[in-house]
């Protein structure tokens, strides 16, 4: 049976190619807009962390100024990032499973050989970062724990920063000259791209991550310079970054691993505890609210699905909309001039659920032509929109699962247009429709 | 006088009249508010600079060897830069104008720790800014070259400034800015001796400093990073750029030169996102539209075909031509009237919650009006063809097929 309804369906489709192209191209072109923005939405508000999100936790404390909140728009919230006395007493006395302080920073490679130096932006942080954020390494592995106590200087490449300096082999043991200091390379990362860039979301949640690793002991040791935001409140006399370090400005990320709900629970206990002990010491003038977040809550926290791809979204939608209210208008038109056959069919004996299942079968088709379409401009939307987004091809790459989601948005939106006409035709009276002719 | 059959008609074919209405209706909502989505982008990308864009190159410069001098290092790169033919002025600089970075400080009026601050972004500067960057001197004077100092030893204010117009009438008012003080909280204070005219220090924002809340302080930097903005006779910027990351590359130092670019190349990265929403809204309206008109003139054709019978019955009882036409105009226009109204109050909605959750500003119902024009306009172009061919149908029709 089905294959005679499709015959029919074809046969049907084939009478009317314009509008038949016009309506296969209207959905076409709904489900091709919808995919590119759905994609780079999905992208852009994946979590990549999703695997540890339940122990993962970024750590706020707000040691703002008492004279306003850290973020006008919302008063609520501590600020995104912490000073480093207190990323370095936490790190030393909370509770917890791991905590690893954090902040980036800039050298100057030196690759020898002749070539000019150049710039590295570089991630301090204690050696817990690689296993706590699921790290791969494709040689060697993080430092020890003696590297994190004597801030050694021991280096982790990325896979691109290796491929720079060393040609992509196996660099472990091999010395490498940052700031005219030697460091000793310990482990290259496998490809690594977390997308956002959730550990540190600030100057770019997009950015790749950094190009090499280093014990965050280095930074107070050698006075290494801020590569990300600093943010201060407090006039205070800073004549250099060495006065950074005892300032109320804030410059560090902060993460812990929290196994337990228990655990998450004495943690925040510790930290509002410290709090306190410092306000007694006349810091910390607002009041206490120290804030944990779970990488969902952070990505949330830090709105990197912004304005412009939630904008994009939604006009999609409303496209796909359109486009399928344009579709059952086409469609009941269609069925209704037919209405003269289906009468004669009627009388001749089919019921009205052969004609709706005969009428849903030409929508159908309709929606999987369209799919194909769809698919087909998804993709094309995507490559030109790759030219918009350049560094973030990323984002643009059509994956399985969003072709899964075209698909099935094409054929949901085929069938959606087509029940309520397919509906309408077997309701029609052929006694009225077979008197007139 | 022929509303009343055409509304009863419609009547008769509720859901055809309705599947219209609703397109409209939400293709009216879109490209109203997109509309003015884009017209916000397009301003900002527009906003004049302030600055000789075209002709202006930045250099960064990294020191990074235990013996770097900063000091030297800046006044031998100062001077090959400017020996340099083609190259107009030259000026150390603390920042890129909207290249997304920026560095904020608070200033006040007077000494008093209680009295109203305002924010303003400060860029690091030499005696030739004006020069280098393409600005005016609009009142009292430059800076002197003996007033910078290199390497200064803390982040307090520098003794003398120079502020832009905005910044001044932002501190204040109308009344004369040169000779007044600035404040720090802490009391310390700097002498505004020169205007000059307005450039944006950084992105446009709805908060506070506002973009060309600008205040130029005769210094370099604390740390070992600097940049330079090298200001080239027109046309010459392609020339002369490879030809700057030559020259202070090859002068040694102990430094890395981080990069070296053109203004322009800042503009590209700091209005991508602006640019990629316009084109991707503007390409979602026209698709849109087209779908909409498309419909309308899909579901005309629908009709005169099922309408062929009474149009020739009305042909035959004296109906012009004209009349026919007029007929499918008419109630096309009703049809678009109806989402026309209906897509009004959509697109406010859509627009009340950009305003809440991304503080958009509200929609001006200019571009609603605007926007329902046209679309009124598209629909009676796409009914025009349909309705024509209604309008050649034989009143003998009527005859031969009853």
């Amino acid at each position: 049976m089905l294959g005679y309804y499709l015959r029919l369906a074809w046969l049907s489709l084939r009478r009317t190619p314009a509008i038949t192209l016009l309506m296969i191209g209207a959905i076409a072109l709904g489900i091709g807009a919808t995919t590119t923005t759905l994609t780079v939405y999905h992208r852009m508000s994946t979590n990549p962390i999703a695997r540890r999100n339940e122990v993962l936790r970024a750590v706020t404390l707000d040691s703002w100024s008492p004279d306003q909140p850290w973020d006008r728009d919302h008063p609520e919230l501590p600020p995104s990032e912490v000073t480093y006395r207190d990323a370095v007493a936490i790190a030393a006395g909370a509770p917890a499973a791991r905590i690893v302080p954090m902040r980036k920073t800039s050298l100057t490679a030196e690759p020898g050989g002749g070539r000019p130096p150049f710039l590295v932006i570089a991630r301090l942080a204690t050696r817990d970062f690689f296993p706590m954020f699921d790290v791969p390494f494709a040689y060697g592995t993080g430092w020890d724990a003696r590297a994190d106590r004597n801030a050694e200087p021991v280096v982790v490449l990325s896979k691109e920063t290796n491929g720079k300096l060393f040609g992509g082999e196996n660099s472990v043991g091999r010395v490498l000259k940052l700031d005219g200091r030697e460091y000793r390379v310990v482990g290259v990362l496998a490809d690594w791209q977390p997308t956002p860039k959730f550990y540190d979301l600030n100057n770019g949640a997009y950015d790749t991550p950094e190009d090499i690793f280093l014990p965050f002991g280095l930074g107070a040791a050698l006075d290494l310079q801020p590569g990300g935001n600093v943010n201060c409140w407090k006039s205070e006399a800073l004549a250099g970054v060495h006065d950074l370090f005892g300032s109320n400005c804030t410059w560090h990320q902060l993460w812990a691993e929290l196994r337990t709900p228990a655990e998450v629970e004495r943690f925040q206990a510790w930290i509002d505890g410290y709090v306190v002990e410092q306000k007694k010491l006349g810091r910390f003038p607002r009041k206490l609210n120290n804030r944990l977040y779970r990488p969902d809550e952070w990505l949330a926290r830090h709105e990197v699905v912004g304005l412009d791809s939630r904008v994009l979204l939604l006009v999609s939608f409303a496209f796909l909309a359109v486009c399928v209210l344009n579709v059952v208008g086409l469609l009941l038109s269609r069925f209704l001039g037919a209405a003269g056959s289906c009468a004669i069919r009627r009388a001749l004996g089919a019921s009205r659920g052969e004609i709706f299942r005969q009428h849903l079968v030409e929508v159908g088709l309709v929606g999987a032509l369209a799919g194909l379409g769809g698919l087909a401009i998804g993709a094309l939307g995507l490559k030109a929109l790759e030219q918009l987004y350049s560094s973030y091809d990323r984002l643009t790459q059509l994956d399985l699962t969003m072709t899964v989601a075209a698909i099935a948005l094409a054929v949901l939106a085929g069938v959606l247009a087509g029940l309520y006409p397919a509906w309408r035709i077997c309701r029609v009276q052929p006694a009225s429709y077979l008197k007139t002719q | 006088m022929e509303i009343r059959p055409i509304l009863s008609a419609l009547l008769r074919n509720r859901t055809g009249a309705l599947l219209v209405g609703l397109q409209v209706a939400i293709t009216l909502a879109v490209i109203a508010n997109a509309f003015f989505i884009i017209a916000g982008r397009v301003e900002r990308i527009r906003r004049p600079t302030g600055v000789d864009s075209p002709n202006l190159i930045f250099a960064k410069s990294q020191g990074y060897a235990p013996d770097y001098e900063h000091a030297a290092a800046l006044a031998t790169d100062l001077a090959l830069l400017k020996g340099l033919p083609g190259v107009v002025a030259v000026t150390p600089t603390g920042q890129v104008p909207l290249s997304g970075g920026s560095s904020i400080n608070t200033y006040q009026t007077s000494p008093d720790p209680k009295a109203p601050e305002f924010p303003g972004f400060y860029f690091e500067v030499n005696a030739d800014f004006i020069d280098a960057y393409g600005l005016r001197l609009v009142a009292g004077r430059a800076f002197r070259p003996e007033e910078f100092v290199a390497v200064p030893a803390n982040n307090d204010l520098p003794p003398v400034m120079i502020v832009t117009e905005t910044m001044a009438r932002t501190l204040l008012g109308q009344g004369p800015a040169v000779g007044k003080r600035l404040y720090d909280d802490t009391g310390k204070s700097a002498e505004i001796v020169g205007v000059v005219s307005d450039l944006q220090g950084s992105l446009y924002r709805d908060t506070r400093p506002g973009p060309s809340d600008v205040l130029f302080y005769p210094r370099g930097g604390l740390g070992n990073t600097w940049m330079y903005a090298v200001r080239v006779r027109p046309g010459e910027s392609d020339r002369l750029l490879p030809e700057i990351e030559r020259l202070l590359n090859a002068s040694g130092h102990g430094r890395a030169i981080d990069w070296v670019r053109t203004h322009d190349w800042f503009l590209a990265r700091t209005f991508r996102s602006d640019r990629r929403m316009v084109v991707f809204l503007s390409t979602l309206v026209i698709l849109m539209t087209a779908v909409t008109a498309l419909g309308i003139v899909g579901l005309a054709t629908f009709q005169v075909n099922a309408r062929r019978k009474q149009i020739g019955t009305r042909r035959a009882l004296g109906a012009r031509r004209t009349d026919i036409v007029r007929y499918f105009l008419v109630e096309n226009g009703m049809l678009g009237a109806g989402g026309v109204v209906i897509g009004a109050l959509l697109a406010y909605g859509a627009s009340s919650w950009l305003t809440s959750a991304f503080q958009m500003p509200p929609l001006p119902p200019l571009y609603v009006l605007g926007s329902a024009l046209a679309l009124l306009a598209l629909g009676q172009l796409a009914v025009l063809w349909p309705a024509r061919r209604a309008g050649a149908i034989e009143p003998a029709v009527a005859t031969r097929t009853v």
